[in-house]
């Protein structure tokens, strides 16, 4: 599905009332099973792009078979256009229909989502603001979240503070698993100097910032889009250029007692609470 | 502040480095093998006294026969290490100190204990002579299965890397 189509699916299930709501998306269900179904409306779709493919398989050939059995069999293809088409049919067929139903799964566990916990928080948002519900409830749709932050320490993958907007997994664990697979990944394929940075995860994106002796991962909701990875890049390095400035000062204080000690967790977790948790990406 | 420490734990294929994890983790075992693949990691808390505890992050890494094919990024940053062999396997110990020097060459001032598990299925006096003539030398004996040990195993890691 195109993403106006999507939208346009959403604003047409969203604000009917439930029973519409169910009997549309099963409409659409039953529209798509339709389409699948129907073989000829498929093989128009499809027959187009086997041609193509037969075509450039033939082109292949005679440079490793003879020009005569090119011939027979460009022959024998067209001839049979039929029967390949059918044998693809199924193929294509599950394929599209898998397509959609994660697709769909995908858009009702996002709505559900919305309507369940949202749903007065919007009325009241549309109510004051005089923007439409749909309108919100979309915008909110394509948004990005930052839903967690860990600043850990490379090599050991040791978690040394972190903001979290709601608590999930153990986070001392989430640091090591990272670091893991960053380490798996870096040893395996990357050279010496290459950093892996971001690591797709069920609905989650995680952005991974290398330095020198720690790296930043922010984890994010939603729809992670260039402008979201530019600002999200840009708060890791505020935040980050703070945190060594401030561990630098705190290394070296002037009242000549030599301190040797870092910033503690709490005024780390207090700075990345500042930093990340109204930002809007 | 909380404190935590990295451990790794690794040695040959089957000696029982994820079922010690496991008994310490949860108190529990099973008899089932499954190979471990990768890195898995879980956390343990100790407690030395109250409010004096340590995040113990235990990499469990997968088995291997070539302990120099460790990849070295699971080792970066460790503060302990527990090598794991099968008392039941001599495969398992036969070359325990070359595998011990790669493993020092790698990590030189981190603390290591060297842990021989399964001893429910010997007889531990036997088990000396064969260590004897082996040039073994070992600072826990260790039953993932009865529980014999772990803790102990792994409560005095994390009082020496404190
Ligand atoms: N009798 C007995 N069996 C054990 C003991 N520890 C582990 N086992 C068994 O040995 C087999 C291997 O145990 P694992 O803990 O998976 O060994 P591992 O070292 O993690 O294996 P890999 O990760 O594949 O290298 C399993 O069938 C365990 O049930 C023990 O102390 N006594
Ligand atoms: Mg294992």
């Amino acid at each position: 599905m195109v993403e106006k189509d999507k939208v346009e699916l959403l604003r047409d299930i969203l604000f009917t009332d439930d029973r519409v709501f169910v009997q549309k998306i099963a409409d659409r269900i039953g529209v798509i099973e339709q389409t699948i179904e129907e073989k000829d409306k498929l093989s128009e779709k499809v027959d187009p792009i086997i041609s193509k493919q037969l075509d450039d398989f033939v082109e292949e050939i005679p440079t490793k078979l003879g020009p005569a059995i090119t011939a027979t069999l460009k022959e024998e293809i067209r001839k049979n256009k039929e029967e390949i088409v059918d044998a693809l049919y199924p193929i294509l067929g599950k394929m599209i229909k898998k397509y959609i139903a994660q697709e769909i799964k995908m858009l009702s566990n996002k709505i559900s989502k919305q309507l369940s916990a949202k749903r007065w928080n919007i009325k009241f948002k549309s109510w004051f603001s005089g923007v439409k519900e749909e309108e919100i409830i979309i915008s909110n749709l394509s948004v990005s979240t930052i839903e967690q932050v860990l600043l850990i320490e490379r090599g050991s993958g040791i978690l040394a503070a972190s903001y979290s907007k709601t608590k999930t997994i153990d986070e001392d664990m989430i640091s090591g698993m990272l670091t893991a697979i960053k380490g798996f990944v870096e040893d395996a394929f990357g050279q010496k100097n290459q950093n892996l940075e971001l690591i797709e995860y069920e609905l989650y994106n995680i952005h991974l910032q290398s330095f020198v002796s720690y790296y930043v991962a922010v984890v994010i909701s939603g729809n992670y889009s260039l402008e979201a990875k530019d600002k999200v890049q840009d708060l890791i390095f505020d935040f980050y250029d703070d945190f060594m400035g401030k561990n630098l000062d705190s290394l070296f204080s002037s009242d000549g007692n030599e301190k040797k000690e870092k910033v503690s967790r709490a005024s780390l977790e207090k700075q990345l609470n500042k930093k990340f948790e109204n930002a809007i990406i | 502040m909380q404190l935590s420490k990295k451990i790794v734990v690794l040695g040959h294929f089957g000696v029982g480095k994820t079922s010690l994890i496991r008994r310490f983790v949860e108190n529990s075992f099973s008899d089932n093998y499954k190979v471990s693949i990768g890195v898995h990691i879980t956390k343990k808390v100790v407690e030395f006294e109250v409010e004096d505890t340590m995040s113990l992050i235990l990499w469990d890494l997968e088995g291997t026969d070539e302990i120099k094919t460790i990849r070295d990024a699971y080792l970066l940053g460790t503060h302990g290490v527990v090598f794991v062999f099968d008392v039941t396997r001599p495969s398992t110990f036969q070359s325990l100190n070359t595998d011990l020097e790669i493993i020092k060459s790698k990590l030189p001032t981190t603390p290591l204990f060297v842990v021989g598990n399964k001893v429910d299925l010997v007889v531990v006096s036997e088990l000396e002579t064969l260590f004897k003539e082996n040039n073994i030398k070992t600072n826990f004996l260790t039953s993932a299965k009865t529980g014999d040990t772990v803790n102990d195993m792994f409560f005095e890691l994390a009082k020496l890397i404190k």
